[in-house]
């Protein structure tokens, strides 16, 4: 009898161990060390230009250093994959990812602190060449708010792809229609009045959260830099100067001007419906960056349809133009094992070897005289600038989380219902004062 | 005695595998939720600041989580009240009455429950296109061609949440329906042929036996389908309008997502799934206490 309650406890605890194995999961603790050297881990997000220039990046920085071996996450989805590692402690040495991005991944680490300092990897040189990093990178991209998100002159994320941002449009239908592509947003009202009689909308919008770079720039015009920075800041009684006004003005009546049925498309699956609009010759003109053609290249369009890409018209006649300059950034958390070598690697990136391999499937970073390398279409976008447009690269400032409050929800997502007449202005305007006080009591 | 003993613990052994599964993969993770839920945390580094109370004072002051609770109330009463009554006559109408064609409309109700929230987010996408849409298109032939201001059924503050409840309604009814005509099946045939002897007609016979027949089983689903409904809806928002426009079809578990991955705001958000977990329970509770009927068997 004894035996046979022996039996069935052992049996009993055959079971819960093999249940618990399963649950324990098979993740093999991950090493660092490879059988003869350092194994980096590196997890950038795959974008429009694809995976293979960073294998290719990689395997030329395994080729330069002896022993090194690159371990690569890149993927679409790179929050998904990365998320659970690092929940579970194993985080990668080097990320490429931007701030921005839905998941917020990289907001959580500057909020939290998390990030290693990279202001050496400015002053150090950029391997096999005679220049440092930081004398390479052009100027203005690695002093803003983006790349230095605390204000104490230390920079913590490193700046790469970039691409203006500004208003897309079909420059074939200009030339068609005798069309110039206005300077001023006076200009602009009357080519929307013009455009609305032959039953063709202004402007339409991918989705609200394309606001960001349209908003950046267009209060850059309206309020200069120095009034710019404050904003940014979430300073006291900003949002009620007469230049913000300007600015909340601009946007209300863009708005009214709006192909109307742009917000029911206005999400992340259906967007591509509003980016039709402009090939299909129903809005003349939308907010966006150089990726659009590439997203759009399959799509149908009308006859002698031909991007064309204008900065922000100028508040006032004679006034400042800008364009905002979007960029990806790389930075390593906190947690990274090899950080020397991280550095070394995100120093590497800088190196005309590996700027050619990125510039080779379009990706163009800030550095010296790439803008020279460019041809046709690139050049196009990148020549922005050289026309007088003003680069803005800034962004809202750091602050702690504030539970229940974002940036994108309270400054850009009111405008669907600012088109749909769900909200006024002054609505929206209250809410972003609202929330600024918020904001403002938790700046960095 | 000692018989009684050894079955004791034969039992213990025999149950001790569940009950520490459970407690580990249900008991353990419920009581983070509690723990993390007063913690301001981003949700990756190791340190975490205890505030108390903090987050639940601040959801309470919030009208982004008012908004989330006001929509999933909606969706719950509207999408449970629909299904139930569409599912029950479907059900009562393909049990019941000879019609032809039987399985061929069993098959088509049920075809959505095959298929995923994705798919069907899409052919809803599809169907509320403001231009091109099979919805806005139909309605333009009664006003003679093309519409003048076309319905954004996606894009209205007020109109969204009930497109959305449209897609879960029709997502729902067939799985319900197949379940309540396997019961309605079990109702002896003499029931209705002697009601019938009787004098009742089909909605006397529908009421009086058909629906207290099938009682025990519209209360089980029925308490089902309302927790069901809430993860549900959260699936059918993220594929179709993520919470947008303007946060207008925000659900509970949407904004939870928002806050806790996308805000850095995991202990906020855990708050959120706190407030959901009492609120799920106390509807099922009241739900429980409020459709309890004496039984009646056959």
């Amino acid at each position: 009898m004894k035996m046979k309650r022996v039996l069935s406890v052992a049996l009993a605890m055959t079971m819960v161990a093999g249940l618990s194995a399963c649950g324990g999961g098979a993740k093999e603790t991950g090493s660092t060390k490879s059988e003869d050297g350092t194994v980096l881990k590196v997890a950038a997000v795959e974008t429009a230009y694809g995976a293979d220039m960073w294998k290719e990046v990689c395997a030329a920085f395994e080729k330069s250093h002896d022993g090194v071996k690159v371990d690569l996450t890149i993927d679409k989805k790179l929050e998904d994959i990365i998320t659970p590692e690092m929940k579970s402690g194993e985080y990668p040495d080097v990320i490429m990812r931007a701030v921005g991005a839905e998941s917020g991944l990289t907001e959580t680490f500057v909020k939290d602190n998390n990030m290693v300092d990279l202001s050496d990897v400015l002053t150090t040189t950029v391997p096999g060449e005679d220049i440092t990093v930081g004398d390479k990178i052009l100027p203005g991209f690695v002093d803003n708010t983006i790349t230095n998100p605390y204000g104490d002159g230390k920079t913590y994320l490193m700046p790469m792809f970039y691409g203006p941002c500004g208003l897309f449009y079909d420059a074939g239908l200009f030339e068609e229609k005798n069309w110039t592509v206005p300077t001023t947003w006076d200009e602009m009202w009357e080519l929307g009045d013009k455009a609305k009689a032959e039953g063709i909308s202004l402007f339409t919008y991918p989705t609200a959260g394309y606001f960001d770079a349209f908003f950046y720039a267009l209060l850059h015009e309206s309020m200069g830099s120095e009034k710019f920075t404050e904003a940014l800041k979430y300073g006291e009684g900003i949002w009620d100067t007469p230049e913000a006004q300007t600015t909340f003005d601009i946007i209300a009546k863009l708005a009214s001007y709006t192909e109307s049925t742009t917000p029911a498309n206005a999400n992340d699956n259906d967007y591509r419906k509003n980016q039709q609009l402009i090939l299909d010759d129903k809005a003349l003109f939308m907010p966006n960056g150089n990726w659009v053609i590439g997203e759009m290249a399959d799509a149908p369009r009308a006859d002698g349809f031909k991007w064309g890409f204008t900065a922000l018209p100028a508040v006032a006649d004679g006034g400042e133009r800008a364009s905002y300059s979007f960029f990806e950034q790389v930075w390593m958390p906190k947690s990274a094992e090899n950080q020397d070598l991280g550095k070394e690697f995100i120093a590497y990136l800088y190196t005309d070897e590996a700027a050619e391999i990125f510039a080779g499937s379009g990706a163009i970073q800030p550095i010296e005289g790439m803008t020279d390398k460019l041809d046709g279409d690139n050049k196009l976008y990148y020549s922005i600038y050289d026309d007088g447009a003003v680069a803005v690269m800034d962004a809202f400032a750091t602050t702690d989380a504030v539970e229940g409050v974002t940036t994108r929800a309270t400054f850009f997502d009111p405008v669907n219902s600012l088109v749909s007449g769900d909200e006024t202005k002054e609505e929206w305007i209250e809410q972003i004062k609202k929330d600024s006080d918020a904001l403002r009591n938790a700046l960095k | 005695m000692k018989n009684s003993k050894r079955k004791t613990g034969f039992i213990a052994a025999c149950v001790t595998p569940a009950v520490v599964l459970f407690i580990l993969f249900m008991i353990v993770p419920t009581i983070d939720v509690f723990r993390m839920s007063m913690y301001k945390w981003g949700g990756y580094t190791a340190d975490k600041t205890f505030v108390g109370l903090d987050n639940f004072k601040k959801l309470f002051q919030s009208d982004k989580f008012y908004q989330a609770f006001q929509n999933n109330i909606l969706l719950i009463v509207v999408v449970t009240i629909i299904t139930f009554s569409l599912a029950i006559i479907f059900a009562a109408i393909l049990s019941r009455e000879k019609i032809k064609g039987q399985n061929f409309f069993r098959i088509v109700f049920y075809i959505p429950n095959i298929l995923s929230v994705v798919v069907i987010s899409a052919i809803f996408s599809a169907i509320y296109d403001p231009n091109q849409g099979l919805l806005n298109t139909f309605l333009a032939l009664f006003k003679g061609g093309t519409l003048e201001n076309p319905i954004l059924w996606l894009g209205g503050k007020d109109i969204v949440i009930y497109s959305i409840a449209i897609a879960m309604i029709w997502q729902a009814i067939g799985y319900y329906m197949v379940m309540y005509m396997a019961s309605m099946a079990n109702i002896p045939e003499s029931l209705y042929e002697s009601a019938a002897l009787e004098g009742a007609g089909r909605l006397k016979q529908f009421f009086s036996i058909t629906l207290p027949l099938i009682w025990t089983n519209i209360r089980t689903t029925l308490t089902f389908f309302i927790i069901s409904t809430i993860n549900m809806s959260f699936l059918m928002v993220k594929a179709m309008t993520n919470g947008g426009p303007n946060g207008a079809s925000n659900v509970f578990l949407s904004y939870m997502y928002q806050e806790a991955y996308t805000n850095s705001s995991y202990g906020y958000g855990m708050s959120i799934g706190v407030m959901v977990f009492l609120f799920s329970f106390a509807l099922a509770a009241i739900l429980n206490a409020v459709t309890k009927r004496e039984e009646i068997e056959f």
